[in-house]
């Protein structure tokens, strides 16, 4: 079969399958709709049917809709972002948390929240409103660069000190933000705490306008990059012949990858191992085929995430648990195996 | 097709290449030879634009290499490194398939298609291209590359270069003599190679011309006859040596010790 109709083959598979499950997870929750079907009720909302009782209104359209919407697009740039990780780093081991990203972007995030009230009269009004946001993508950026410059040289990537200056931030980030949850008051608190475990329980349609703004230019400017990428593999002197622009591509990887992990984080917290997992299952798939496995990561993050999320919200109910938990608990066995495969290499 | 005056290098005060002159004209075939250290790898590392240096201008096809863009300069010229990736998790198909990244954006064209197909049958390694490349032998890795590299410059366009650093690495008799004959095939279309060779005595028989390199300068410059002689060789590999004819090409020819 051709490349471009395999790859869109497996895109279309996606795509159905994850609408399947959206639609599972749209039936899936505590609240009872008086007997109707919550299909009933979201398409009584969509006509704009006025017997529809406020309540109904609220669960369907603010509270599950736009939840699930939410977990699509964060489960994807997740993903999204750690197989951009991966292919800069030529390694399948790179991901926002193993290398101290997440920790970066949560880091500033939780001294925006703590500290932030006190210079928070300084700035222009539109950084007040989003001055969360904007932290986690700086933290996760300069996170991503300090570990850039450690861990490669001469265009050759030191996996192990990739892995070593992700836990020194990791850990710098760790001992910071507990010192600010020891200073911090209870509405702080509860705040941070939500940030370290990771939670789409915030979701709101306001935030996943911003999320698929944020989606669309990112992936505008990444998906093509599947060819360079593979290229990529053969190291970055051979990429360059072959008539890739490295230097732009790294620069391009550094700045998107940051600013998708950054705004992940500012909305949902934490939420580890996505970028690793789904890379790890395409790769059994596809070997290392970055102009399959990058497109395809998009879709795959958005089910692992989504079926995370859905299971966190009944496994527990009427409670829900923190999703971070679930993902992590797949991720490390995950990281595991990855390691133990690449034993002999690393 | 490529001019370089005076190539200097420095690392770290160390001066790895001196006063190096390089001229090559269109259809030639080039060897760099010389002992270890000499300089040969950074020679043509500095000629292929992967080492930015200071002054020195390098002139390809007379317009400096470091103006022409990425991407068209990659139909002009590939090249072929000396330490090729050992873990790329990718069929062998795919690999050569690099080779045509700049000619197609997400779907390979046929022609694309035909020139790594072409390739991988002149270098012997098509019954491999659905194997995974992790799972190939050193000489075999060295042969999807070679492929990689010349599928790169399966073009219309007239007057390609390719450079090679010791593309003879790991293979064995049989494919050495064909990767030379694939490399002096695309000379004889006007095209030019530039190629860092170990066996004197396969330079002496393909090459136009060689460069003869010790620390990091030229010590000969000219066709094999000319550099070639018992006093040049022995006194820069710092080992005795005798010429004698080649019996059928009457080449000349290096019998060390």
């Amino acid at each position: 079969m051709r490349t471009q109709s395999k790859l869109y083959f497996y895109l279309t598979i996606g795509a159905v399958l994850l609408a399947i499950i959206a639609v599972l997870a749209l039936n899936t929750g505590v609240y009872d709709f008086g007997g109707t079907s919550p299909f009933k009720v979201l398409w009584q909302f969509i006509k704009g049917d006025p017997g529809l009782s406020l309540s109904d209104q609220y669960v369907i359209w603010d509270v599950r809709a736009s939840r699930i919407i939410m977990a699509i697009l964060i489960g994807s740039m997740l993903a999204v972002s750690g197989t951009s990780l991966q292919g800069l780093f030529k390694n399948p081991l790179a991901t926002g948390e193993a290398i101290g990203l997440t920790s970066g972007a949560t880091l500033l995030a939780a001294i925006a929240i703590v500290l932030g009230g006190h210079f928070k009269q300084y700035l222009p009004e539109v950084v007040q409103f989003s001055l969360v946001g904007i932290s986690a993508f700086l933290g996760a950026l300069s996170a991503m660069m300090l570990v850039y410059r450690i861990s490669t040289s001469a265009g050759k990537t030191n996996v192990v000190m990739m892995l070593l200056s992700g836990v020194a931030i990791t850990s710098i980030g760790f001992s910071i933000t507990g010192f600010l949850i020891y200073i911090s008051k209870d509405e702080q608190l509860r705040d941070l705490t939500f940030w370290n475990m990771g939670s789409l329980a915030a979701a709101t349609w306001t935030k996943n306008i911003v999320l698929a703004v944020v989606i669309v230019i990112s992936y505008a400017i990444l998906l093509p990059k599947g060819k360079a990428l593979n290229a990529m593999m053969l190291g970055e002197r051979d990429a360059q012949h072959l008539g890739i622009n490295v230097e732009k591509l790294k620069k391009q990887i550094v700045i998107i990858t940051s600013l998708m992990v950054g705004t992940c984080v500012a909305f949902s917290g934490t939420i580890g191992f996505v970028g690793l997992i789904v890379p790890y299952i395409l790769r059994l798939l596809f070997k290392s085929n970055y102009v399959f496995i990058l497109p395809l990561s998009a879709v795959l993050g958005s089910i692992l995430l989504l079926i995370a999320d859905t299971f966190s919200r009944s496994i527990v109910a009427p409670s829900e648990l923190p999703i971070g938990i679930l993902t992590s608990l797949i991720g490390g066995p995950v990281f595991i195996a990855i390691l133990i495969k690449f034993k002999k290499s690393l | 097709m490529i001019k370089a005056h005076q190539i200097n290098y420095l690392h770290k005060d160390f001066h790895i290449l001196e006063g190096v002159d390089v001229s090559l004209g269109y259809g030639e075939f080039l060897a760099i030879v010389g002992p270890n250290g000499a300089g040969k790898s950074s020679l043509l590392s500095v000629l292929a634009n992967e080492i930015k240096q200071g002054k020195q201008e390098i002139l390809f096809k007379e317009k400096s290499i470091s103006n022409w863009e990425v991407k068209i300069l990659s139909q002009h010229k590939s090249k072929f490194s000396q330490h090729n990736s050992n873990e790329i998790p990718l069929d062998v198909k795919d690999v050569v398939m690099m080779g045509r990244y700049p000619y197609f954006d997400s779907q390979p064209h046929k022609e694309d298609l035909e020139a790594t197909n072409k390739m991988m049958y002149e270098t012997d390694i098509f019954h491999l291209k659905d194997r995974e490349y992790n799972t190939l032998s050193g000489g075999e890795k060295q042969r999807v590359h070679l492929s990689r590299v010349m599928a790169q410059l399966e073009n219309e366009i007239a007057h390609k270069l390719v450079f090679l650093d010791e593309p003879l690495n790991n293979l064995d008799i049989k494919h050495q003599y064909k990767a030379l004959e694939i490399i002096k095939k695309f000379t004889k279309k006007a095209n030019s190679a530039i190629v860092v060779l170990h066996d004197l005595n396969l330079a002496a028989q393909f090459a136009d011309k060689i460069l003869l390199m010790k620390s990091g300068k030229v010590s000969a410059y000219g066709t094999p006859q000319e550099v070639f002689t018992a006093e040049t060789i022995s006194q820069a590999y710092n080992f005795p040596c005798t010429i004698c004819g080649h019996p059928i090409t009457n080449n000349p020819m290096i019998i060390f010790g």
